[in-house]
């Protein structure tokens, strides 16, 4: 086992450390954190550092700590000892796992893959390297170990709250050690996002509005290789009235000129994986029309909205359907379904999107460009109530 | 008798046609290949290179053939270092016709008699049906184009010097096939060779199975070669092949260095950025084109293995003659799951 963060030595011995929720010494550290994280130099570098320093900052934080004390009908404590399992290949999301569990005042223990590259490396480093009052590292640790079930169990049986990340596999996996009987899990399985682009909306919008939503949609896609759950992966064009070929030529027009821009590539192999996905689209039916104008982009034409692929099928892979209205949508959509970025609607037409929805499916409804930005409330969990504790109290 | 006769343009003159047919054969026989097609816009071909091409890897996600069920022969499974598992389904005709033209080629090399046989492996491999290997299948096909079988390994995979002493006493006085994969001819065969002054000079070595842990110890294909000869093998044919396009394999040539393909096959090195062939000398994607696939549409396959083609009709043989230069590496992306995906 490797200790990457916070001091050495058995994780589940018992502590005499107490952190409050809120705990100045953690707010402290957390926004010193933030600074080194928004450093132009690791923003340049790492863009989504830049979204995770922007998290992290003293008026963000002091904002959750007031909504994770504000109500009257209880005192509210931390958890107790937190377990989080992030995903190997998204840099960034054990970060705001821990760091609302962090902010909460609970003992946290972070296991980092040890295929963990990148962003991930420099935030330890940064962590590493940030000013502390001796009781973060005491309560806050980091380890890479490999797949050892025997240090998995024990941590499980340690744990008040198994913070589980990574998908269905995954959370089955994790699952096979018991818990504490009063302990739980929060799971993120494995999700599906989508984009969907108002053709009206489109037409409506000034050459400089829809180039910066390609912009935002263009971050969404390609940041995590389509591959983050968040990650737009069909784009449904709502309410063409069956002519949205001009849009959707113009939508990957302005996509591959943002994409030469910023010089993002896919190599090729990423290309034969597209391929082959593409090909079993269609030799199932589910797609009519496959268009490889470029490694980078492949567009994929559906046979319906219900044929939308809900599995990863390769980075810059863009099925396409088309639907009349959001409303229409909505029979199409399940609890798998996570994020709906959107551009080019009126609020009320979002409103009873997700009215119409009712909680059956999609828990986040965000503009292009946000699809990736992370929240406190996350796959339909108020993060800070889970972290949490309640003690009511009558005099 | 030899099946490495025809030039560059007499072999398109003669594959292109037969490849367009078997295109609006495989259409006709296959639903999901006209789907792949029709989707993908295919209107047709004029040359070998305009031919539309699947993945490899698509026989692993999807059941492709050209049969109805009932006239299924046998289904040939590949498995790959993932996991996923390739079928191709043979009915009769396909199967003894990939079988007959095999032959056809290694008796290009080892004459019309079939020849005593030195198998470079264990005959353990053949043993547990559940995990049996594409090693095993490679070494069961080859194995009847030989005969008076001797295995150099023993079921632990230690060398049988004694049972190699005894085949070479035998039959080392008059031509002898040894087959086996390249590193264990290299491992066992090679090294055993050289410390016994055992003499293999008779011996006809076709090897195959990548240069991949050769490379990791830096033995490159033409000292390889070299350092066999040392021992006295001087006639080795190494061959490039697949289970997605059985019974078709490209195969060195005796001055080594090239591999060469059959009159009913053709390979296409593509530019993995624009996918446009690239002329010799360029390194790209290998693309195996053979007329064999009737029963399910492999007769087009873009491997994932990196090669070059070195030169067209100015080899021992006519024709293209290219070089594997390794593997794509598979793709991997970033996501949120995979916190369990072991690490490949």
């Amino acid at each position: 086992m490797i200790h990457r963060f916070g001091v050495e030595g058995d994780l589940t011995a018992p502590s005499e450390e107490r952190l409050a929720v809120g705990d100045p010494r953690m707010v402290d550290f957390l926004a010193k954190l933030a600074r080194k994280l928004l450093a132009p130099a690791v923003a340049r570098r790492h863009p989504e550092l830049g979204s995770l320093g922007y998290f992290l900052r003293p008026a963000e934080l002091k904002r959750s700590v007031e909504r994770m004390t504000a109500r009257q009908d209880a005192l509210v404590f931390p958890r107790g000892n937190v377990f989080h399992l992030p995903p190997a290949n998204v840099d960034t999301i054990f970060v705001y796992s821990w760091a609302i569990s962090a902010l909460a005042g609970n003992h946290n223990v972070v296991r980092i893959s040890s295929r963990s590259a990148g962003a991930a490396e420099v935030i330890l480093e940064a962590l590493n390297e940030t000013e502390a009052d001796p009781v973060i590292a005491r309560t806050q640790r980091m380890v890479t170990y490999g797949h050892d079930d025997a240090v998995t169990a024990a941590l499980s049986r340690w744990c008040d709250l198994r913070v589980i990340w990574g998908g269905d596999t995954a959370v089955d996996t994790i699952r096979r050690q018991p818990l504490r009987p009063s302990a739980r899990d929060l799971t993120f399985p494995d999700r599906t996002s989508w984009a969907v682009l108002s053709v009206p909306g489109w037409r409506a919008a000034d050459p400089a509005a829809r180039r910066a939503a390609v912009v935002g949609f263009a971050n969404d896609a390609y940041w995590f290789d389509q591959a983050a759950c968040s990650s737009p992966r069909t784009v449904f064009l709502v309410g063409g009235g069956g002519d949205t070929g001009g849009v959707r030529a113009e939508f990957l027009d302005l996509l591959l000129g943002v994409v030469d821009q910023r010089g993002w590539t896919v190599d090729p192999a990423m290309a034969v994986e597209k391929r082959v996905n593409a090909y079993g689209l269609a030799a199932t039916g589910a797609a009519t029309a496959l268009d490889f104008p470029d490694n980078r982009i492949t567009a994929v034409t559906l046979a319906g909205t219900d044929r939308a692929p809900r599995r990863w099928i390769g980075a810059g892979a863009f099925p396409f359907a088309e639907v009349d209205s959001l409303i229409d949508l909505v029979p199409a959509m399940n609890r798998q379904d996570q994020t709906v970025s959107h551009f080019g609607f009126t609020p009320a037409e979002l409103r009873a999107f997700a009215v119409e929805l009712g909680g059956r499916g999609v828990d986040r409804i965000v503009p292009f460009g946000s699809a990736l930005t992370f929240g406190a409330i996350w796959d339909g969990y108020d993060l800070p109530a889970e972290f949490t504790r309640l003690t009511t109290l009558q005099p | 008798m030899s099946v490495f006769t025809l030039s560059q343009t007499d072999r398109e003159k003669t594959l292109l046609p037969e490849l367009v047919d078997l295109v609006d054969h495989h259409r006709r026989n296959c639903v999901p290949y006209d789907r792949i097609l029709s989707a993908s816009g295919f209107a047709g071909a004029s040359d070998i290179s305009e031919l539309p091409w699947l993945p490899v890897r698509l026989f692993k996600t999807l059941e492709l053939k050209s049969i109805p069920d009932d006239e299924v022969f046998k289904v040939l499974t590949s498995s790959g270092t993932t996991g996923e598992v390739s079928r191709i389904y043979l009915d009769k005709a396909a199967a003894a016709t990939q079988t007959r033209q095999l032959g056809a080629t290694l008796q290009t090399v080892l004459g019309p008699r079939r020849l005593p046989m030195l198998v470079v492996d264990t005959k353990s491999i053949l043993k547990d049906r559940r995990s049996f290997s594409a090693r095993g299948a490679g070494v069961l096909g080859m194995s009847t184009f030989g005969r008076d079988h001797c295995w150099a390994l023993d079921a632990e995979g230690v060398v049988d010097l004694d049972g190699i002493r005894a085949f070479l006493a035998k039959h080392g006085d008059e031509p002898f096939l040894i087959f086996g994969f390249t590193y264990l001819v290299w491992l066992h065969l090679y090294e055993v060779a050289l410390s016994h002054g055992l003499d293999l000079g008779n011996g006809i070595l076709i090897h195959s199975g990548g240069w991949k842990k050769l490379v990791d110890q830096a033995v490159s294909p033409a000292e390889f070669r070299s350092r066999l000869a040392g021992v006295g093998i001087t006639r080795v044919h190494n061959f490039y092949g697949m289970v997605e396009q059985i019974g078709t394999i490209f195969l060195e040539g005796p001055d080594g260095g090239s591999l060469y393909c059959p009159d009913f096959a053709d390979v296409v090195v593509r530019d993995p950025e624009t996918w446009a062939e690239l002329p010799p000398g360029e390194p790209g994607l290998i693309e195996v084109v053979s007329t064999l696939p009737t029963s399910y549409p492999g007769h087009v396959l873009l491997t994932e293995d990196l090669g070059v083609v070195h030169g067209v009709d100015d080899g021992d043989w006519p024709g293209k003659r290219f070089s594997v230069l390794g593997r794509l590496p598979r793709a991997e992306a970033r996501g949120c799951s995979d916190t369990y995906r072991s690490a490949a």
